[in-house]
Formats: C-alpha cells, structure tokens, sequence
C-alpha cells in the first residue's frame, strides 16, 4: 500500500505539485499521466525514496520512505527507470542479478539458491529467458526495457514503479509491456506507473492519476476519467471521444481548436466508432 | 574461470621467480634456491636474496596490485576508462610535498612520510572540492584532480628550476621517474598497513561496485548507499596510491591499463575483477622492474620510463587487435 499524505513536490525550490493526497492498493495498476514537466516523474521519483517531497509524507506499507534506511526501503520499492547506461559487457543475467541486492549483507558475494530461482522467474515473467546469456548491448530497445524490467522484479518487492516504460517502444513492445504490467498488478503487486498515452493507461490501467495544475486533478477509474474535462484540463487541448464497440471510451487531442470538444460524462454523447474504427470489412 | 586465476597465480609466481634470478649480480636458480631454503645463512648470495631482491619483489608486488587495484576501484566508481589512481591527486601532491622537503633540505628518510601525509591530504582536498551534498559528484572530482594535479605539477616544477645544485633536481627527478632502487623490508613494513587497510576497504566495495555498473539511480534503488560506497571507494584508493607512490615515486601505466586487460580476460564483476587486477598489476610491476635493473645493469632504468615505452605500444596492439577481432 502506497500512500500520499498531503506531498509537496519542488524542484531546485520550484514547486511543481501541492497537498497531494492519495492510495494506491496492493494489486493495483495506476497509471500517472500529465504534461510534461508536471512533475510525474519526480513525483514517482519521490515514492522511490530518491527525492525528498517538499512537505507531506510518503508512505509504503505504513513506513515513511524517507526515513526507511536504503537498504529497507530496496526490499519494499522497485524503480524501473528507462535511462540508458554504458554497460561493459554485461550479461542479460548478470544485469538482472543485481536486483538481488538488496537480499545479501555486504560480504555475500554469490547467489544463492533464492536468488538464482527470483532471478529466472524475472525473466521468464518478461520473456527474456532465452537469451539471459546474451551482451547486454546486443538488445534492442523493447529488450532492454524488459531487462530493466526484469531487475525490478529481481528485487521481489511488493511495489513497482516505473517511469515511462513504453517509451521509444514501437507498439506491439508497448502493448506487450503494459500487458505484462497488468499481469504483475493482477498477482499482487502495487503497479504505478508514468505514461504519456491517454489511451495506453485506459486500456491496461485501473485507475489513472491526472496531474496538472500543480495538483492532483483526479485518481479514478481510466472512463470517468476520460469521460470528464480533466484531459484538457490537464494538457489544454481540445479533445475528441470515440466509444468504442466494448463501450470504452478513448480521447485523441484535436488540431483544429476546441469546437468539437465533447466534455462531460455520459456514453451516449459520443459517437459510435465506425466500421473501420472496430477492424470490420466495410459491407 | 578457475582455469584463468590459477594461469595468473602461475604468471605472478613465475614473475617472482624470475625477477629473484635477474639483477646486477648473476646468480644461478641453484644460488636462489640454496638462500630461500637456508635463510639463515651467512654470504653474499643470502644477503643479496634476502636483503635486496626479496623485499624489492615484495615492493614491487605491492606496488603493482594497489594501482591497479585503485585504478579499478575508481574507473568502476566513476565509470570511466580514462581514469587512473592519480586522478585523486595523490602522487601530484606527494611529489609536490617531495620537492619542496627535498628543497628544504629534509633528511632522506623523513621524506616518504612526508609524501604520503600530502598524499592522503590532496585526496582529502580533492574529495572536498568534489563534495555534492553528502555524496561526491564524478565530474567534479575529475575537474579538481585534474586542476590540483597541474597545479602541484607546477610546483615540481618550480622546485626542479630553483634547485640549487644538480643533486636536488635529480633526487626529485629520479622520484617523479618511479624505482624501487634502495628500498627494503622496512619500507614495506611502513607501507602495509595503509595497503592492508586500503585492500580490505576494497573488499568491502565488491557488490556496490557491482550494483553500480547499471548507473547511480539504479544501484540506489537496489539498496546501495552509493554516497557512503564513493567515500569508501575513495579512501581506498587514496590510502593504495599514497602507499604505491610512497614506495616507488611515479609509477604511471599500471593503474590505468591493467583494469583494462583485466576486463577483457575475466569480465566486469568486481568480484573476479579485483583480485585479477592485483594479480596482473603485481606481475606486471614485477617483471617491469626485473628488467629495469637487467636491461643497463649495474645502473638501472626508471620503472615508469620502461613502463611507458614498452607498455603503452603493447596495450595499444592488444586492445585494438581485439577489437577487429570483435
């Protein structure tokens, strides 16, 4: 259980985000979404322990992180970040090894059997099993955030967060990562992450966190809030709904102004998607 | 991998071997094999084993894996290939310290102390400069060794112009140079436990270093205490170079190229990768010095000079021969 009791969050004494409340339950995948330089990813960057919130407090499993040694905070939170390395020569297995970190005291140098059996169910849970053995720097961007992903599940803790893991992915990779995110919240873990796609995060998310305004616009359920204005809100675009044939809803910001911004809940003001939109052969 | 270690441990103990063998006075395995088996006996040959090629191979040893040693701890610190242990402007602010005690007229004997004390205090000047918050900002440490480095340099400097007689310049000279010519037991004695506490630092550094090779944010989110590790790492490395330059003046090359070759032979984990670093900087310094005294015997050439020469041309045929071979 993550939570935000009232969190201020600066940067270099600028705030970004005010009296952030809020909680994200076990089994849980929230997805965090705003413009960008909002504040999501300091904001995720602070439930990690990395960057102190301005005022409030940050809570995971009734502990405040910023007072957590690092060592206990690693055993409760996993950061996924995407941000690139140099990596000399590493292996796929060695890369994800050291997500076991925080499970061995300083002079426990080699895996033990726990760890080789949490480091092989991380990477069969991505699907990168098959080439545990290969250099690092021969993947290609959807490998590596598997791999990245993978360290986090290493590290076996109850929450796992992730900044933009879709990013630079071509679609099919994105969707694969989101399902797999999806998987892990369905199994327990408390999933929050930062995307940038409306419609990724109502598709695979329970919930999305709208940030904007130097708030929290809302944490709810992806088609209340899609259905409302905090979209354009959020991001000062007009928006255009599509409900789909499943009775979803989807946004797509408009390049024409805001004449046909449909704001507001209520499925039936949204037009049905046409025949194309839902993948049928027209007749 | 067991197969590679136990070839170093051959290559160090041959090294050894070899480096009993070769000097000024020819002697015969059957000579150096009589003096270690006999210790206690009298001759010229005993004193010669015991006294003079012994603790200078034991020097030279320990020379050879604290540089290379330091210049793995902090490369994988910094990661950055291009660093050497002198970054943290240990041996700029020994030699400096040197120069000027040997100006100053300073009894012989005093000066390695004196070398080491200024050692570990531009480390420490270093560390502050490059003090972010409680942790220490890479780029900035790169920025105040390099400054405080030059600026020592230019003190050397300064001190070989203003010598007063040629006896001056050259005892400053031949420190920058890097030998291990009239060193004995009790230096070694002096300098073991700076070694030892530096080495046992290092120990305590393995998995950070390792965590740290996927970058600062995620070996944070690990667990890793990464401002409390750069402390370590840099007091480590500060207390091996001090004690390396304390014992043989400038010796350049080994720090910065054996954690190269190590690399390529057994990867980048810091838990196979030290101890190869030490094996091959102790080799290597070994044969380095065996030959410095063989090559112009009686006299002897500088360690670093021969270093240089032989050592950069050959690091650079392997290093690109390896990677066309890529």
């Amino acid at each position: 259980m993550i939570e935000l009791r009232g969190v201020d969050v600066a940067i270099a004494g600028r705030t970004l985000l005010e009296s952030l409340d809020a909680r994200f339950a076990p089994g849980e995948l929230v997805a965090i979404l705003g413009r960008n330089g909002v504040g999501k990813t300091t904001l995720l960057r602070a439930i990690a322990g990395l960057h102190a919130p301005a005022g409030g407090s940050i809570h995971v499993d009734g502990a405040d992180v910023t007072r957590l040694a690092v060592m206990q905070r690693a055993l409760r939170v996993a950061f996924v970040t995407s941000d690139d390395v140099l990596l000399d020569a590493l292996r796929v297995r060695d890369v994800v090894a050291i997500g076991r970190f925080p499970h061995h005291r300083w002079w426990q140098w080699h895996e033990q059997a726990a760890d080789d059996t949490a480091i092989d169910r991380a990477l069969d849970a991505v699907g990168i099993a098959a080439f545990a053995q290969r250099l690092f720097s021969t993947l290609s961007s959807g490998e590596r955030q598997r791999v990245w992903i993978a360290l986090g599940l290493a590290q076996a803790t109850p929450v796992l967060l992730l900044d933009e893991p879709t990013s630079h992915l071509d679609l099919r990779v994105a969707h694969e990562i989101l399902g797999l995110l999806r998987t892990l919240a369905s199994e327990g873990k408390s999933v929050v992450c930062v995307l940038h796609d409306l419609n990724d995060a109502a598709a695979y998310a329970d919930r999305i966190v709208l940030l904007g305004e130097g708030r929290l616009l809302c944490a709810d359920a992806p088609d209340a809030v899609l259905a409302s204005d905090l979209p354009e809100r959020a991001y000062g675009v007009a928006m255009e709904r599509v409900r789909l044939h499943d009775a979803r809803l989807r946004v797509f910001g408009t390049t024409s102004g805001s004449k046909r911004l449909n704001a507001g809940g209520g499925g039936g003001r949204y037009p049905e998607p046409s025949r194309a939109d839902r993948g049928e052969a027209p007749q | 991998m067991t197969w590679r270690f136990a070839g170093l441990i051959v290559i160090v103990v041959a090294a050894a071997g070899a480096s009993l063998l070769v000097g000024g006075t020819s002697l015969s395995l059957r000579d150096v094999t009589g003096a270690l088996a006999h210790p206690h006996f009298g001759g010229a040959v005993n004193a010669i084993v015991w006294q003079l090629r012994l603790p200078r191979i034991c020097i030279a040893a320990t020379v050879g894996a604290s540089l290379a040693l330091c210049g793995a701890l902090l490369q994988g610190m910094l990661r950055n290939p291009l660093v050497d242990p002198y970054l943290t402007g240990v041996s700029a602010g020994s030699a400096a310290a040197i120069a000027i005690a040997v100006l100053a007229g300073v009894a012989a004997p005093f000066t390695p102390g004196i070398g080491f004390v200024a050692g570990l205090g531009a480390a420490l000047l270093v560390a502050a400069l490059a003090r972010r918050g409680s942790g220490i900002d890479a780029n900035r440490l790169i920025l105040a060794g390099v400054s405080l480095s030059t600026l020592f340099a230019a003190v050397v400097t300064l001190a070989i112009v203003r010598a007063q007689s040629n006896d001056y310049a050259s005892a400053i000279v031949a420190w920058l140079a890097g030998s291990m010519a009239g060193r004995g037991w009790h230096d070694l004695a002096t300098a073991a436990p700076y070694v030892a506490a530096g080495a046992v630092l290092s120990v305590w550094a393995v998995s950070p270093l390792n965590a740290l090779r996927v970058g600062d944010v995620r070996a944070r989110t690990v667990g890793v205490d990464v401002d409390r590790a750069q402390w370590i790492i840099l007091a480590s490395s500060s207390l091996l170079a001090a004690s390396s330059v304390v014992l043989a003046g400038m010796v350049g090359f080994i720090g910065l190229i054996v954690p190269h070759i190590a690399r390529r032979l057994v990867g980048s984990d810091a838990r196979v990768l030290l101890p190869a670093c030490a094996f091959i900087g102790a080799a290597l310094c070994m044969i380095a010095d065996a030959v410095c005294r063989w090559v112009v015997a009686p006299a002897e050439l500088p360690i670093g000079v021969l270093l240089a020469f032989i050592g950069v041309p050959a690091f650079l045929y392997l290093y690109l021969h390896g990677e066309r071979a890529r």
